[in-house]
């Protein structure tokens, strides 16, 4: 349906409107954005800011009441809406699984519409159920209500992509998991996306969850207009105004240490490296700050070397303070905000 | 109405026991039609009541009773059913007062009354006691078709949208699907009320088991009458088991 080269389709949405009728103000404002094909872009903001009706636009789940909607330089508005619809991958919080139906023809059901032959969506069935980690036999034949809530969420997710669809719209389909099974979930969503690289739309009001899935961030304020747009490294090193630095929140700093691995960070070779306590080449810098702050070192070990709290100031673009002025922190002299890495650091340095 | 309480308030423990729960009311049934026939042999019947209880004739009538209920309710499924999902679209929410407002009519009209009326139109017999068969049972199928397909979770309709099945696909493979138990309870409720109320079609000449209870009112002979309350009433609880077991093989595994 649409031109494709790779896993994605690029989407743009010019001067993008919806206004219901009987309301005073639109609830989506002429919203224009660009998406490049086999990124994943969140859109982020708070409730009822219309990010999930500007997300619903891109399916025409919601009609648009003006403006314009092009995948991969289609336009969609010219398409039919439940062929569109079959061509693009859609989760949602609630999962919507259908219980009369076994897992095995819940995902099989778009290429059942798209009238795939019965061998051909076995197939994809079992591919999809061993990509998001469900094993096929195991799981093909029951139906949801025998499924955990993050087994389901799997599904759920198997199922939007069950034709291929180079779009997925997705409507916080993690919000409704534990917070371990949702990180869970998270971080095999990333590996996924890693491998697959569709153009993704993820809808969540939840900043840490856009950080960490996002290629690109789109925090949305009221009427859907756009307060910046732009990848979370950026975002958090520089916020756009006070309503998208509001957003972040006050550790805008830690956020941006958690973005980066220590695998990223220059190592110096030092001696002595195997006494100190040792981080995995694939943990965040924050995990490794707290590794730091946990051990009251200014430094730990790492597969390529020695991470110093020097190399974190670094990799966040700030000067790592020279000694003497950490020894002040206790009067009082720097900002509350960093004093409790020099305090670490500092009692490294008179511990030793 | 009665018969459909007792058969829902079946004991659940039993149900621990497969098999068991669903063999309780057939050998009660047998039990009572036992009993029946004992009672009866050990009366001493006058000619009027012995001519009235032959083996034809109660069979006759059974077969005439039966006929009656069968045909009424599988003319209440393709009258009900539609209705019902006709009033269940939101965007009909204007004629489902009206759908909804004739159809409790049917019921709170006095049958009897109903049947006297078409007999004026439609004379006597069969079709006649049809007519006030179906617009009495019309109402538990309709509304429980109704709510059957609307309480079915809106996350499933947005997620079935999103997946790109049409209106139609929705409502045959999502909606239908899943009120089917609703469904199911609402016919089987109309069936036991349709076995109650065919005893009516006495009245207007269709037969049924409503002769043997109005003839041995009119004529003074009670066993007459307790022959007929009794199989009928042993008919609509077979009918309502029938449901029972109905429902548990027609309803989609899963839910």
């Amino acid at each position: 349906m649409f031109d494709r080269d790779t896993g994605g389709a690029s989407i743009e949405l010019r001067a993008l409107t919806k206004h219901y009728p009987g309301q005073p103000a639109p609830a989506v404002d002429h919203v224009d954005l660009d998406i490049p094909a086999g990124e994943l872009v969140v859109f982020v903001g708070p409730s009822g800011c219309g990010k999930t009706t500007t997300m619903k636009m891109i399916n025409r789940l919601v009609e648009p009441t003006s403006g314009e909607i092009r995948i991969g330089g289609e336009d969609v508005l010219s398409l039919h809406p439940d062929e569109l619809r079959r061509h693009i991958g859609y989760a949602i919080q609630q999962v919507g699984l259908f219980p009369h139906l076994t897992i095995g023809q819940n995902i099989g059901l778009v290429p059942n519409l798209l009238g795939w032959s019965a061998a051909k969506t076995a197939d994809r069935v079992e591919e999809l159920l061993s990509l998001v980690n469900l094993e096929a036999s195991a799981f093909h034949d029951r139906y949801p209500r025998e499924l955990s809530g993050g087994q389901q969420q799997r599904v759920g997710v198997a199922r939007a992509l069950a034709a291929d669809p180079p779009v997925m719209l997705m409507d916080e389909p993690f919000g409704a998991t534990d917070p371990i099974t949702r990180e869970h979930l998270q971080n095999e969503f990333v590996k996924l996306q890693k491998q697959l690289r569709k153009t993704i739309i993820f809808v969540t009001h939840d900043f840490e969850e856009a950080i960490k899935l996002g290629d690109r961030i789109a925090v949305l304020k009221e009427r859907s207009h756009i307060a910046q747009y732009d990848t979370p490294a950026n975002i958090l090193a520089n916020p756009a105004d006070d309503y998208v630095a509001g957003f972040i929140g006050a550790d805008a700093t830690l956020k941006r240490l958690a973005l980066l691995r220590v695998a990223d960070v220059e190592c110096g070779q030092q001696p002595g490296s195997a006494n100190l306590p040792q981080i995995a080449a694939d943990a965040s810098l924050r995990e490794a700050l707290d590794v730091m702050l946990a051990h009251g070192t200014d430094r730990c070990g790492s597969p390529s070397g020695v991470l110093t709290y020097g190399a974190l100031c670094e990799a966040v673009g700030t000067e790592p303070a020279p000694a003497p002025r950490l020894q002040s922190v206790g009067s009082g002299s720097t900002p509350v905000r960093t004093a409790p890495v020099p305090d670490a650091a500092r009692g490294e340095a008179v511990g030793t | 109405m009665t018969t459909a309480t007792l058969g829902a308030g079946r004991p659940r423990s039993l149900g621990r026991v497969p098999g068991l729960r669903y063999a309780i009311t057939p050998i009660a049934l047998c039990g009572v039609l036992l009993a029946l026939y004992a009672w009866l042999g050990a009366q001493n019947l006058d000619s009027i009541e012995s001519r009235s209880l032959t083996r034809e004739v109660l069979f006759a009538k059974a077969v005439e009773h039966i006929q009656m209920t069968l045909v009424a309710t599988a003319l209440v499924v393709v009258i009900a059913i539609p209705l019902g999902i006709v009033a269940s679209r939101a965007r009909n929410r204007l004629i489902t007062p009206v759908i909804l407002t004739v159809a409790n009519l049917g019921q709170a009209i006095p049958c009897i009354g109903l049947l006297v009326l078409c007999t004026f139109l439609l004379g006597v017999g069969f079709q006649t006691a049809l007519v006030g068969l179906v617009a009495y049972a019309v109402l538990p199928v309709l509304r429980n078709t109704m709510v059957g397909v609307q309480q079915v979770d809106p996350a499933l309709i947005e997620a079935a949208r999103g997946m790109g099945m049409t209106r139609g696909q929705i409502l045959r493979r999502v909606e239908l699907k899943l009120a089917v138990p609703a469904i199911l309870a609402g016919l089987r409720t109309a069936l036991v009320l349709t076995v109650g109320v065919a005893t009516l079609g006495a009245f207007v000449a269709a037969g049924g088991f409503g002769e043997l209870i109005i003839n041995g009112l009119k004529l003074n002979r009670m066993p007459v009458t307790i022959a007929g309350a009794v199989l009928t009433a042993s008919i609509a609880f077979f009918i309502d088991w029938l449901g029972g077991l109905a429902e548990n093989l027609l309803k989609p595994r899963g839910i």
